[in-house]
């Protein structure tokens, strides 16, 4: 495992370096406990083991006993004028207390409205107003569970007239106001620049340095007028482009590969982790040449 | 709230209205706005859009999202049903299934818990009158996948039971059980059914044991299409079944999940275990006035089958705790 100190950056209040995972998905259970593996670390959703019993739990629990792992939620609504799930916190807490996770994370966005739940991660507007709320929310949830949490920006395919700043001003400035980590999506950088007419570049730029707690990397498709975010695909070469550009800004960063519909072998995605492990060490080498 | 909450909320209530509404964002909001419940031009004035993607497609894009995320998951969760009407009426039952119970839960896992009800008023019950049992055992077979651990109760606890005292025994059942008294014989149906879906994964007993799976939600994202369940649209389930009153027990051993039609003998047995009752009144019971021997025989059959198949935690004597199971369930 390349577990270690995060070498050129002041660590503030990063978690360690866990180095390069992938999402721990149900058709890779098995191989995952059969044997030794390339993968440093698992992501696991939240909220499929939020149950009582059975095979989820029990392969989390014997996954645990071999990698680090980091609670990756979907629900969380972190941007939603519903009030906080209490119980969904609650659940949430116990998860943490039992799995010991390197951190837990969830999306900058909505996802419920009046008690209903879209399963999808719906888009804010970058207001004053949404800022406010959000990061109150981040303080609560963050004293609920008792450590401060990652936030993931999201694919995006509609913004908000009303905006009154760019996405990742709004990011920076969660973090910012309310301590909490960035789990920095390159693909939905990408995806979302693509389909919003953004600059990729000038969104790493604006993305505080010692926030970043995480990356993801991800495949999507081009629908012609659009990206959609399917994460059924290898990483996209400019995808790998703007991975290594964030590399170089933000340093070592835990990354984790993301492929969730048309899964391929584990050994495949173990290839696309050593892809991204290569590309990391190779562009934090140079950095280091450049430094000297 | 402050006035700029407000006004986020009412952004997200429209936005969740536009991406739930069945005919698509462009006909939610003609609908609105003749209703008058929305300005015309609201909506490329709330939302951005541009001359490549209007804000109305760009909104259909998670109103796609959102229905074929939740189909998929509703056909993860109710594949027997899904196979007996075929992928079209399914969409179908799908769409009015949300309409009437959006999702209230954060877990995907508890979508269908109404769905089995919802069926029994439903438009296709009447074309296949056995459906909602169907769905009571696709669902039966959800709950049990991740119900609460237990340890079964082992043959060699049972047999340490005082002899003179066993008619007091009190048993517990495992918490990942379900009885289901149906009003059609649907087991034959949905392995029917199981067959036509080879690539599912059959389990070790031939004849009722599927390992089986709750629907867990994706990550981040699912695109429309690769959500799409794919497979046959045609119905495979018989139009017609009879009418015959069944009971069905399911349950998990390990970590696959198993279910069995029983007798209605074993299923009132299973009632009064429930219900506490000990094992000398059990026999009582089901001997019903003829002999108690005979009876006392029957249900040691069916007590041995319990014991086999891993469906008891626990046994105690009234009053008193006795004959627990080992330790290490050996």
């Amino acid at each position: 495992m390349s577990q270690g100190a995060n070498p050129g950056h002041a660590t503030g209040g990063r978690p360690p370096f866990l180095g390069h995972g992938v999402g721990l998905r149900r058709d890779h259970f098995e191989r995952v406990l059969s044997g030794p593996s390339r993968i440093d670390w698992f992501e696991a959703i939240s909220e499929n083991f939020m149950v009582a019993g059975g095979r989820p739990l029990d392969v989390l629990t014997r996954v645990r006993e071999r990698y680090p792992i980091v609670l990756h939620g979907v629900s969380m609504s972190i941007g939603s004028t519903d009030p906080l799930d209490e119980g969904y916190l609650d659940r949430l807490r116990e998860l943490a207390r039992r799995f010991d996770p390197a951190w837990v994370s969830d999306h900058l966005c909505w996802t419920s409205i009046g008690g209903h739940h879209a399963h999808d991660l719906l888009p804010l507007p970058y207001t004053e107003e949404a800022l406010a709320g959000v990061v109150a929310r981040v303080a609560r949830v963050q004293e609920r569970l008792g450590r401060p949490i990652a936030l993931e920006n999201v694919s995006s395919y509609v913004a908000y007239r009303r905006s009154a700043m760019p996405e990742w001003e709004f990011l920076g400035e969660v973090a910012r106001r309310s301590g909490c980590g960035i789990l920095l999506d390159v693909n939905n950088i990408y995806v979302s620049a693509r389909n919003h007419g953004f600059d990729p570049s000038a969104y790493l730029q604006g993305v505080p340095v010692d926030s970043v707690w995480q990356f993801h990397l991800a495949g999507h498709s081009d629908k012609g007028a659009y990206l959609l975010d399917t994460h059924d695909h290898p990483v996209a070469d400019p995808v790998w482009d703007l991975y290594r550009e964030a590399v170089r800004r933000f340093g070592a960063v835990s990354t984790l590969i993301e492929w969730d519909d048309r899964i391929p072998a584990f050994e495949r995605l173990e290839a696309e982790s050593e892809r991204a492990r290569a590309l990391h060490e190779e562009t934090l080498r140079a950095a280091r040449k450049e430094a000297v | 709230m402050s006035a700029g909450a407000a006004d986020l909320r009412r952004t997200q209530e429209l936005f969740w209205t536009l991406i739930t509404a069945p005919e698509g964002v462009r006909a939610a909001v003609e609908d609105l706005t003749r209703r008058g419940a929305l300005a015309g031009g609201a909506i490329d004035a709330i939302f951005a859009g541009d001359a490549r993607l209007p804000a109305a497609e760009r909104l259909d894009v998670y109103a796609n999202m959102y229905f074929y995320r939740l189909l998929e998951c509703l056909g993860e969760d109710f594949p027997r049903v899904q196979a007996a009407v075929g992928g079209d009426r399914f969409h179908n039952l799908v769409t009015d299934y949300l309409l009437a119970h959006p999702s209230e839960q954060p877990s995907l896992r508890f979508l269908g818990r109404r769905l089995p009800r919802f069926l029994e008023a439903h438009a296709l019950a009447r074309e296949f009158p056995y459906l909602p049992d169907l769905a009571r055992l696709d669902w039966a077979r959800v709950e049990v996948f991740d119900a609460p651990d237990a340890v079964p109760l082992t043959r060699r606890a049972l047999a340490r039971l005082p002899e003179d005292r066993a008619g007091e025994a009190r048993f517990t059942l495992i918490p990942a059980f379900e009885l289901l008294p149906l009003e059609f014989d649907v087991v034959p149906i949905w392995r029917r059914l199981q067959e036509e879906r080879p690539r599912e994964n059959a389990g070790a007993r031939p004849d009722d044991a599927v390992e089986t799976s709750a629907c867990a939600s994706s990550t981040d994202s699912r695109s429309p299409e690769a959500a799409e369940p794919a497979g046959a649209t045609e119905p495979l389930g018989p139009r017609s079944a009879p009418r015959r009153r069944t009971a069905v027990r399911v349950w998990r051993s390990g970590f696959v999940v198993y279910h069995r039609n029983i007798s209605e003998e074993e299923a009132r047995c299973l009632e009064m275990v429930r219900a506490g009752e000990g094992l000398a009144r059990i026999c009582q019971q089901i001997a019903a006035g003829r002999s108690v021997a005979r009876a006392t025989e029957r249900v040691g059959r069916i007590l041995q089958g319990w014991i086999d198949d891993g469906i008891l935690a626990d046994v105690a004597l009234a009053g008193r705790e006795a004959a627990r199971k080992t330790p290490t369930g050996a």
